[in-house]
């Protein structure tokens, strides 16, 4: 039997009464170790080890994606669990590990729990309103890779009226290029990015977007195409957002401000979420202010309403 | 000799119109350095205090053993051109007859064609000798084209005239015969490497134009048809120039008739033969058949002065005496020095043209212009061309030549290394060059400064450059092109410290040996092997020599050598290859195909290339090979190392966001070509298309982490799915020999796979010439065997010529292909035999 867990967002006693039971009485007990961790915490795999009474196998990347078989053999005959920080459906979804206990004829269950996905709540913005979600990648120079696709979903979900939830790189055990290519076993060291590391990601995008000079039959049409969307003020620097931060802890921080102040806030420790604001409600509205931590009240007022500018043209 | 002070010869590089930078280039035992030792003696600057001690021919050891050059070295010389040659110049002159020649003489065996192609990109002009007994040969033909494709203009000179007519007794026929055919031969690869209409213009070597010279270094005289010209002139009453035209070809003149004619006749000799040869062979005949008065007669007739001390030999007749005369008779050193005056061309006149094939940058930047004028008050722009080893151990000299601004003793500096890409900080270094030096054979002068059009040395660059690179003051300069090498390193062995303590020092005598050698490579494997790579068997003795005594100076044990192979594909693959990515969501469609015949070469030749603009490059791909032109628009990359003989094509249709994984792909393929699926061997002429793919919507679950390693493993299947086939490397062997040892050479190269592919024997001697291909891999203790069957009588020469496909499914136990395969991965430490495909490829 193969129980999938999600052990929820913040403490380790996040896990329901359900999953305790099902953990409690398996063989052996893997977690998932590189979507996510639990509340953010650097070593809470003894912790969990404690309060479980059980030896814990931690699962990394290439254990999940590469020999996940070992997981699934084991349930063949024993009871296993997969724990994953969240919902096993959530922000990460191991569909693949299921499809492969299906494909092989084991029975699995699945345990769930919060997620970021619905605990985002939290900042008043109503569930319903939400678009597709996104993450923000962290940029390498060196590799390369600078994905900017994300700008556009949240330009779509914007010109719809619709929130994005933006879920932020978590690199918790990666390789680096040259590594990879080496086919080194060296790892970075873990990091996590922040929500003024987001916004000014964001800010770049637009002022690059902003400078951006077409030439005659230029075909780089994701510069174009940023350009335009820039240009139509669907997302800019003055459009409000949320940043939050320990999303379920005791000192779960939320703040609401303009892109461009958020990429100099510090939310503390990670891990950190943001939200990209659609069309604002009253109720939102009035529910954001408790999170502004600008000077006066009025100020807040103002912004909301060159934040909804937009949709007023529109 | 000529001595000079520092300041003397400082002086002589200000006048950039009387420079003078070339080569002296031909095949092995043509006479290249005997011939520039004539040249030295005449006109070679030496400073006047080392005056008396400088003794410039002689400098390696194993050089004068073996009699062959195996390192460029390059010495200067100072000409004073008489009155009546300077009027032949026709490039732009200084008002001055002094000339300033800077000569690199370099080596004729193939093994070191890289320290050939070092020279000439520092010089203009190259002064090509030929063998007239022997003819065009191969290492004529390979220098040739690399100085073309340089942008070197040629000169000829026809050496060993001697040999034609003491040892051969030609007569003037057929050396006029012999001559011509050498001259048409050159003019033809002329031609097939240049065009006509190109920015050199026409630069196919005319004896009637002087371009043409003839006679025997080592007896020390020369001339071309000026010189005869110039004799007759004012007997005909003939210009000079117009003269030259009759001395040469179908013109026939009867001296009963007093008439010039085009077809000859009754009473008519060739112009050639009875105003050049003529003469020439009265006075050696007399001489050596000792008929005392007909000699004295002719040499009073000639104007002939015999020096003080070579006067007893009047007496005595015969070849000392023959030496002495034609000696001071035909100076060898003035005719080869006005050749190269009016002829080579300066610095300002081949910057010119040679910049915008040079220069990486924009066609109008400072640097490019400064080149192009070669103005020395223009930005600073030097190519290191190669490192020369200093008598500090361990340290070098920087050679090489200054193409625009000047370069001085303690100027700060951008150093770039050939990585360096403009605006990024990789392999760039800025720092104050510690001393400017000239290089003079063996000697070195520190000098203030040196301004553009020369060649000079640096000190304290050789910490920050490998082997080459570029110097320059001029903050957004790109790099002078790197050199392209004619010769590759095909064979390798693995070396060791004999004491294992002594491997700091191993590893440190290994990269001294990296720089001292333009060619050479040397790897460190994934396994801990040293590798040392070299162009053939002789080229890597030399080096391994001086691994052991110069740089490592520790015992070493080395391997028996082996050859590197190229991976290839000969068929489609049989299938759509499908691979996913660790997390499942991202797929890749790709296939391979082999490359049309002849365009891995055009890769290697740099007609195809990464830098292109890609419309121009797809034009030519659907021209000449038939590619569909909207694909070949869309090709991703080059591999490996972004220039190598692969492509990676884009045949998506309408695939969202896939710019973004490009370069993880691109990451993928690179790694993939420089070690192919079969033994981690590069890939050669495999195209590979990329079909379709699928992607998460997520841009952080399609990071490098998830396409890199499944690009390369969709690569790998892509391979082993269309064929697979090894590339071996084979060298075209030309071997010279009598008749009588012809059979043995048929015999050994029957013996190690090797196809001969022309007999014919040079006209006019019994000397014969067999080419054949000859695998790589079977040429180890090729000479030597060689020797032993034919009794010592054949001398081969290998150059690289080609790859060829190994027979043989690497499936199949027993093929050539699959020894090849489990004996490089068993030498690598790979696992045993051909990887499982299921390790690549997905289903669906």
């Amino acid at each position: 039997m193969l129980y999938i867990i999600g052990l929820g967002l913040a403490d380790i006693e996040d896990i329901t009464l359900k999953g305790l039971n099902a953990v409690r009485n398996s063989d052996l007990v893997y977690l998932e170790h590189y979507t996510s961790i639990l509340g953010g915490g650097a070593d809470y795999k003894n912790e969990l080890e404690k309060f479980y009474g059980k030896e814990i196998i931690l699962a990394d990347r290439t254990m999940v994606e590469q020999n996940s078989d070992e997981i699934i053999d084991a349930a063949k005959d024993k009871t296993v669990s997969f724990l994953v920080v969240g919902d096993p459906f959530g922000a990460t979804t191991h569909t693949d590990l299921v499809l492969r206990a299906v494909e092989k004829g084991i029975k699995y269950k699945v345990v769930h729990n919060a997620s970021i996905m619905n605990a985002i709540g939290c900042c008043g913005l109503q569930l319903y309103n939400y678009g597709e979600t996104i993450s923000i990648c962290f940029w390498s120079d060196a590799e390369n890779w600078k994905p900017k696709s994300y700008f556009e979903k949240i330009c779509e979900n914007r010109s719809r009226g619709l929130h994005t939830l933006c879920l932020l790189d978590i690199k918790v055990k990666e390789k680096s290029l040259i590594n990879l290519i080496k086919n080194r076993d060296i790892y970075e060291p873990p990091r996590f990015m922040s929500v003024a590391q987001a916004s000014s990601q964001m800010v770049q995008i637009i002022q690059e977007a902003r400078d951006y000079v077409m030439d005659e039959d230029d075909e780089n049409l994701t510069e174009i195409n940023l350009k335009k969307l820039v240009e139509a003020n669907i997302l800019t620097e003055d459009t409000l957002a949320v940043g939050l931060a320990r999303v379920g802890k005791d000192d779960q921080t939320i703040r609401v401000d303009t892109i461009k102040n958020l990429a100099d806030c510090d939310l503390g420790s990670p891990l950190h979420s943001m939200v990209i604001a659609g069309k604002l409600h009253p109720l939102e509205i009035d529910f954001l202010r408790l999170f502004y931590n600008g000077e006066a009240q009025v100020k807040f007022d103002d912004l909301v309403n060159s934040h909804n500018d937009f949709y007023v043209k529109k | 000799m000529v001595n000079f002070t520092i300041d003397e010869i400082r002086s002589l590089m200000d006048k950039k119109k009387n420079i003078r930078n070339m080569s002296v280039i031909a095949h092995v035992d043509h006479g290249k350095s005997t011939l520039t030792d004539s040249l030295v003696c005449k006109a070679g600057i030496i400073a006047s205090a080392k005056a008396g001690e400088a003794r410039f021919t002689d400098t390696r050891k194993d050089e004068q053993e073996r009699c062959i050059t195996i390192k460029a070295t390059a010495i200067s010389l100072f000409y004073e051109i008489p009155e009546k040659d300077f009027q032949f110049i026709q490039q732009e002159k200084e008002e001055d007859r002094h000339f300033l020649i800077n000569l690199i003489d370099s080596p004729g065996h193939v093994d070191f064609s890289s320290e050939v192609t070092a020279a000439l990109r520092v010089t203009d002009g190259a002064l090509v000798v030929v063998d007239c007994v022997s003819g065009v040969c191969v290492q004529t033909e390979t220098v040739l084209r690399q100085a073309i494709a340089e942008r070197i203009k040629p000169i000829l000179f026809m050496n060993k005239m001697d040999r034609a007519l003491l040892e051969l007794q030609l007569d003037q026929e057929d050396m006029f015969q012999t001559f011509q055919r050498i001259v048409e031969n050159v003019n033809v690869i002329i031609a097939t490497y240049n065009q006509e209409d190109g920015p050199m213009g026409d630069i196919q070597v005319d004896p009637t134009r002087g371009t043409v010279g003839f006679g025997a270094g080592l007896h020390g005289w020369a001339f071309t048809l000026k010189e005869f010209a110039e004799m007759y002139s004012s007997k005909f009453k003939i210009e000079v120039p117009k003269l030259m035209k009759r001395f040469w070809g179908d013109n026939f003149y009867s001296p009963s008739e007093k008439k010039w004619s085009t077809t000859g006749g009754e009473g008519y000799t060739r112009g050639f033969s009875q105003f050049v040869l003529d003469p020439i062979f009265k006075v050696v005949q007399s001489i050596m058949n000792f008929r005392k008065e007909e000699y004295l007669k002719l040499i009073e007739k000639l104007n002939i002065k015999i020096a003080a001390e070579d006067k007893d030999k009047l007496v005595e007749g015969g070849k000392p005496l023959m030496k002495a005369v034609m000696k001071s008779w035909l100076p060898a050193g003035d005719t080869l020095l006005a050749m190269i005056a009016i002829h080579l061309p300066s610095p300002v006149t081949a910057q010119k043209y040679r910049t915008e094939m040079l220069y990486e940058g924009p066609h109008d930047d400072e640097a490019f212009l400064g080149m192009k004028n070669c103005d020395p008050n223009g930005p600073l722009m030097m190519y290191i061309s190669k490192m020369v080893p200093t008598s500090d151990k361990g340290r070098f000299y920087a050679f090489g030549r200054v193409f625009s601004g000047t370069v001085a003793t303690g100027q700060k500096a951008r150093i770039m290394g050939p990585n360096y890409v403009p605006g990024k900080k990789e392999d760039l270094c800025v720092k104050a060059i510690q001393r400017t030096i000239l290089m003079m054979g063996r000697y070195v002068e520190p000098i203030e400064n040196v301004p553009c059009g020369n060649i000079c040395g640096l000190v304290g660059v050789d910490q920050f450059l490998v082997k080459t690179g570029t110097i320059t003051t001029f903050e957004n300069a790109h790099n002078l092109k790197v050199m392209k090498f004619s010769v590759s390193p095909v064979v390798r062995v693995a070396v060791e410290a004999k004491n294992p303590a002594d491997l700091p020092k191993l590893v440190e005598g290994l990269k001294r040996l990296a720089k001292s050698d333009p060619m050479v490579q040397c790897i460190i494997e994934e396994s801990g092997e040293h590798i040392v790579a070299g162009a053939g068997e002789l080229h890597l003795e030399i080096c391994l020599k001086d691994l052991e005594e110069d740089h490592a100076c520790i015992p070493i044990k080395i391997s028996d050598p082996v050859v590197s192979y190229r991976e290839t594909v000969i068929d489609e693959s049989s299938e759509m290859c499908l691979s996913k990515s660790p997390n499942k969501h991202n797929r890749l469609y790709m296939k391979a195909v082999p490359m049309p015949e002849g365009l891995p070469d055009d890769i290697d030749k740099n007609e195809v290339n990464a830098r292109q603009d890609f419309k121009i490059r797809a034009r030519y791909l659907s021209e000449k090979y038939e590619y569909d032109v909207t694909e070949a628009r869309k090709i991703w990359c080059f591999g490996p190392e972004g220039t190598g003989p692969n492509l990676l094509i884009d045949c998506t249709k309408g695939v969202q966001y896939l710019n973004e994984i490009k370069d993880s792909v691109v990451a993928g393929f690179q790694w993939a070509t420089k070690e192919g699926p079969m033994a981690e061997e590069n890939v050669r002429g495999v195209r590979f298309n990329l079909y379709d793919v699928t992607l998460h919507a997520d841009a952080i679950h399609r990071g490098g982490g998830q396409i890199i390693p499944t690009a390369r493993r969709c690569l790998y299947g892509c391979i082993l799915t269309a064929s697979p086939r090894f590339f071996e490397p084979v060298y075209l062997v030309e071997i010279q020999c009598p008749e009588a040892a012809v059979g043995g050479i048929y015999g050994v190269l029957n013996r190690r796979r090797g196809v001969v592919i022309e007999e014919t024997q040079v006209t006019g001697t019994p000397m014969f010439v067999v080419k054949a291909h000859l695998p790589v891999n079977e040429s180890f203790g090729f000479t030597a065997d060689l020797r032993s069957n034919t009794g010592g009588q054949a001398f081969p020469q290998c150059v690289f010529d080609h790859w060829q496909v190994l027979n043989g499914s690497p499936t199949d136990a027993g093929t050539k292909t699959r020894q090849v395969l489990d004996d490089t991965r068993k030498r690598k430490g790979l696992k045993e035999g051909l990887p499982d495909l299921d390790q690549y490829l997905d289903k669906l």
